[in-house]
């Protein structure tokens, strides 16, 4: 057989790639890998990383390729998702694993050839992916990935700690991490006095500089110790690392402080989400403007793979955490934002998809969302409904009245060009696309909560 | 090696330096949780005899 479904991000690594065949996920392992692929699984490593759940499972199968030594089929990954839409504390875990997996590996003789984030996934806890990273570990030799480490990892992370939240982002215009003479550029002096950051990040961004320098490469030797050592400061500097009070923001108290919500329209909201959940009963949804995810903890305590999206990180962060002390395995926090989603980045913008080609295009919930699209960012009704019968089939939509506090608030200081924005011209311009299957009133408030149906 | 991404030869000629310094650091706190560790394992004896 010839492997045409090869995923546009795995050509990097001659030890093997990653194909599709009938929706499901495979990889090759080539046959110049063969030692380290047997190092790895007869050496203990993979049996200590499966105890731990670090990495994900696989079972060999039998399928005939060209140049294959094995191909296994790997534990499957139901949302694949990006360092640029993780919160703070999604990658900071994510690096922390990373860490743990190549000390791990040290320890079983081997070490990570590579410590990209792309290997890392959410469970909801962080999972390594990539079973064809490790390789065989020479006494002396240095850790390959380490650059990639502080690029993918520590950079992001300093970035949003001593400067600000949103600064993973950037990694859309950075597929291979934040380069570290920016990274230098940008933290504040007194990090120079953090021994950690001053080494991995400041002196690293120097050495960098020297490259191309010399004519010849030189074969430097680090011990053992030694990159035990880095992996120990790594590991403390980024549990260190926490975000800034001040990045509290206005979303996620929206519950606390809002009047939009009386305890009555809340508990109502619940139980018609509930109903019309039940009624569709889709496998994933999607939330879009989640906020922590109180509703998407209704779909997802019914069974319902959930992926919880808002624009806000401290919203999504709180979310990961309550995910992670709860251990709710089918809800993914990510922070989103829906007018101007993650776009394909890489190689011919293929290697790491959009958003929006990733999400199940089943079900999508859009609760006090339609506002912000239409006034906040002057979409008209047309455009919205177009744009939702793209990306799911049944849409529980809920429309909020100029009448409701929010929209008020946004008219506060601009000026009103929204004289269409009435229920009837949302419910028209979304009946061109949809079927509209049910329609229901919050009690308690002036928002009405829509089910529909792509026609 | 199967090292498919470029180390950089300015960020391995740092890991060198650094490793030297960071494993020093590792060694003294891995020494030091060992002799720590000693003595509270016999503290905890001492304790689980009371």
């Amino acid at each position: 057989m010839k492997t045409n479904n090869i995923v546009p991000s795995s050509f990097r690594d001659p030890a093997g790639f990653v194909f599709v065949k009938d929706n499901v996920v495979y990889r090759q392992i080539n046959k110049e890998y063969q030692r380290h692929y047997r190092k790895l699984m007869d050496g203990g490593l993979y049996e200590a990383l499966i105890k731990k759940k670090w990495m994900v499972c696989h079972e060999e199968v039998d399928i005939e390729v060209d140049d294959a030594y094995k191909v296994i089929r790997p534990q499957q990954i139901p949302f694949i998702s990006y360092s640029y839409e993780w919160c703070f504390s999604q990658l900071k875990d994510a690096a922390l694993l990373t860490l743990d997996i190549q000390e791990l590996a040290l320890r079983f003789g081997m070490t990570l050839k590579d410590s990209s984030s792309y290997n890392i996934q959410f469970l909801p806890q962080p999972i390594f992916i990539d079973t064809t990273s490790f390789e065989e570990y020479e006494e002396g030799s240095a850790w390959v990935g380490y650059r990639q480490f502080c690029r993918h990892f520590l950079a992001p992370l300093a970035l949003m700690s001593y400067g600000n939240i949103h600064f993973n982002k950037i990694l859309t215009s950075y597929i291979d991490g934040i380069p570290l003479d920016f990274t230098s550029s940008l933290l504040p002096r007194r990090t120079k006095f953090n021994i950690s950051l001053l080494s991995h990040i400041h002196l690293h961004a120097k050495g960098e500089s020297f490259e191309g320098a010399s004519q010849k490469t030189k074969n430097y030797k680090v011990s053992k110790l030694g990159l035990l050592g880095i992996i120990d400061s790594l590991r403390s500097c980024i549990q260190r690392l926490r975000l800034k009070k001040a990045h509290s923001s206005i979303w996620s108290d929206y519950y606390e402080k809002e009047l939009n919500y009386t305890d009555e329209a809340f508990t109502a909201k619940k139980k018609i989400i509930g109903e019309m959940l039940q009624n569709i009963a889709p496998q994933s949804i999607v939330d879009l403007g989640a906020n922590r995810g109180i509703f998407s903890r209704v779909a997802s305590e019914m069974g319902i793979y959930t992926i919880s999206s808002d624009i806000d990180p401290i919203a999504i962060e709180r979310n990961y955490i309550e995910v992670k002390s709860s251990k709710r395995a089918n809800l993914l926090p990510l922070v989103v934002d829906i007018t101007n989603p993650s776009p394909g980045i890489g190689w011919e913008n293929a290697e790491r998809e959009s958003f929006f080609t990733r999400v199940p295009k089943t079900t999508t919930l859009a609760l006090a969302l339609i506002h912000h699209l239409v006034i906040a960012n002057n979409l008209p009704f047309k455009k919205v409904a177009t744009f939702f019968s793209r990306i799911c089939k049944n849409l529980i939509i809920e429309f909020v009245p100029k009448s409701d506090s929010q929209v008020q608030r946004m008219l506060r200081h601009r000026e009103d060009i929204f004289s269409f924005y009435t229920q009837q011209n949302f419910a028209s311009a979304f009946a061109k696309e949809f079927e509209i299957k049910q329609t229901v009133p919050v009690v308690g408030s002036d928002r009405i909560i829509y089910l529909m149906e792509r026609k | 090696m199967l090292a498919y991404i470029d180390p950089g030869s300015g960020s391995l000629l740092i890991q060198a330096i650094i490793a030297l310094f960071f494993g020093a650091i590792f060694y003294v706190k891995a020494s030091w949780r060992k002799f720590k560790g000693l003595f509270s394992r016999k503290k905890d004896e001492e304790d689980s005899q009371e």
